[in-house]
C-alpha cells in the first residue's frame, strides 16, 4: 500500500539513493566456473576410486594422494555452491523467477547436492550435481536470450555440459 | 527530521533489495544510541551514498563500524570508520514492493 504511494513521489520528486552496492559491479556473471567445479568433483570421485581398486602403493603415497583429492573434491563441492549463489543474489531478479517458477528448488537442490558431494564419495551426487547445474545454466542463458547447446566436456570425465552457442 | 532514501544495490539483500525505500530518522544527537544490526545511510568519501549494517559503535570515539550482508559487498576494512559527522540516518522502516 505505502509503497506505490512513495514510488509516486519518488517519480515527482526523485529521492536520493544510497548504494549498497558489492565490491564488484561489473555484471560478468558465468555459471561455467560452477559447472566445472561440478566436473572436478566428479573426476576427483572418479580418481578417489581408482586409488583404492587400482595398484597397491605404499601407504605413505596411498594417504597423501587420497587427501588430497579429497581436499580437491571439498573445495570444488563449495566453490560450485558459492558461484551459484552469487548469480543467485546478484542476478536473478524477481521477474525471473515467474518466468521461471522452478527456480528456488533447482538452487536449493544444488546447495544440498553441493554438501552430499562433501559428505560423501558417492559419484551419483557428483552426477547430479553437475546435471543441477547444467539445468541452472540453460535457464541462466535463456535469461539472456542466449541459445545453448550439449556438448561432452573435452576433459575428464567427459561429461555432458551446456554451453552458450555463440 | 525523517528523509525518504532509495535504495541501490544488492550488498544487503535480502534485507532491502534494490528499488526498496527506507525511512530514514536523523537525529545526530542518538547515533551514540546505535546498536549492531542496525541500518544506517552514510556518505563515504570513495563510495558516496551508502547504506549498510553497523557491526560496532564507539560512542566515545564518535564512530561506526559497519558492513553490508551479502558475501560480494564491500568489506569492512574497505568502508573503514563511519564518522558520526558523516551519518545521515538510522533507518527506522522499510517500505518494499514486497510488503
Amino acid at each position: 500500500m505505502l509503497y506505490p504511494i512513495i514510488r509516486y513521489l519518488d517519480r515527482v520528486f526523485h529521492f536520493p539513493q544510497a548504494k549498497a552496492h558489492c565490491d564488484v559491479p561489473c555484471g560478468i556473471y558465468d555459471p561455467i566456473t560452477a559447472q566445472i567445479n561440478a566436473l572436478t568433483v566428479v573426476r576427483m570421485i572418479d580418481l578417489m576410486d581408482a586409488l583404492t581398486t587400482g595398484e597397491e602403493k605404499p601407504l605413505l603415497e596411498f594417504h597423501n594422494a587420497m587427501t588430497r583429492y579429497v581436499a580437491v573434491k571439498e573445495e570444488h563441492a563449495e566453490k560450485a555452491k558459492h558461484e551459484i549463489r552469487v548469480i543467485w543474489g546478484d542476478f536473478i531478479k524477481d521477474a525471473y523467477l515467474e518466468a521461471y517458477p522452478q527456480l528456488p528448488g533447482l538452487v536449493h537442490k544444488i546447495m544440498q547436492l553441493g554438501s552430499k558431494c562433501r559428505q560423501s564419495a558417492d559419484r551419483d551426487h557428483g552426477l547430479a550435481l553437475v546435471e543441477s547445474i547444467n539445468d541452472f545454466a540453460e535457464i541462466f542463458w535463456a535469461l539472456k536470450g542466449v541459445k545453448t547447446k550439449k556438448a561432452k566436456a573435452p576433459y575428464a570425465p567427459g561429461l555432458e555440459m551446456v554451453y552458450p552457442d555463440l | 527530521m525523517i528523509k525518504i532514501i532509495k535504495v541501490a544495490g544488492s550488498s544487503l539483500s535480502p534485507f532491502f533489495l534494490p528499488g526498496d525505500y527506507v525511512l530514514v530518522l536523523c537525529v545526530p544527537n542518538r547515533y551514540k544510541n546505535l546498536s549492531p544490526g542496525d541500518f544506517v545511510v552514510f556518505d563515504h568519501g570513495e563510495y558516496g551514498r551508502l547504506i549498510k549494517q553497523v557491526t560496532r559503535n564507539y560512542p566515545a570515539e564518535g564512530y561506526l563500524v559497519t558492513e553490508g550482508i551479502h558475501p560480494d559487498s564491500l568489506s569492512r576494512q574497505k568502508i573503514g570508520r563511519v564518522d558520526y559527522g558523516n551519518i545521515v540516518g538510522r533507518v527506522f522502516r522499510r517500505v518494499s514492493r514486497k510488503d
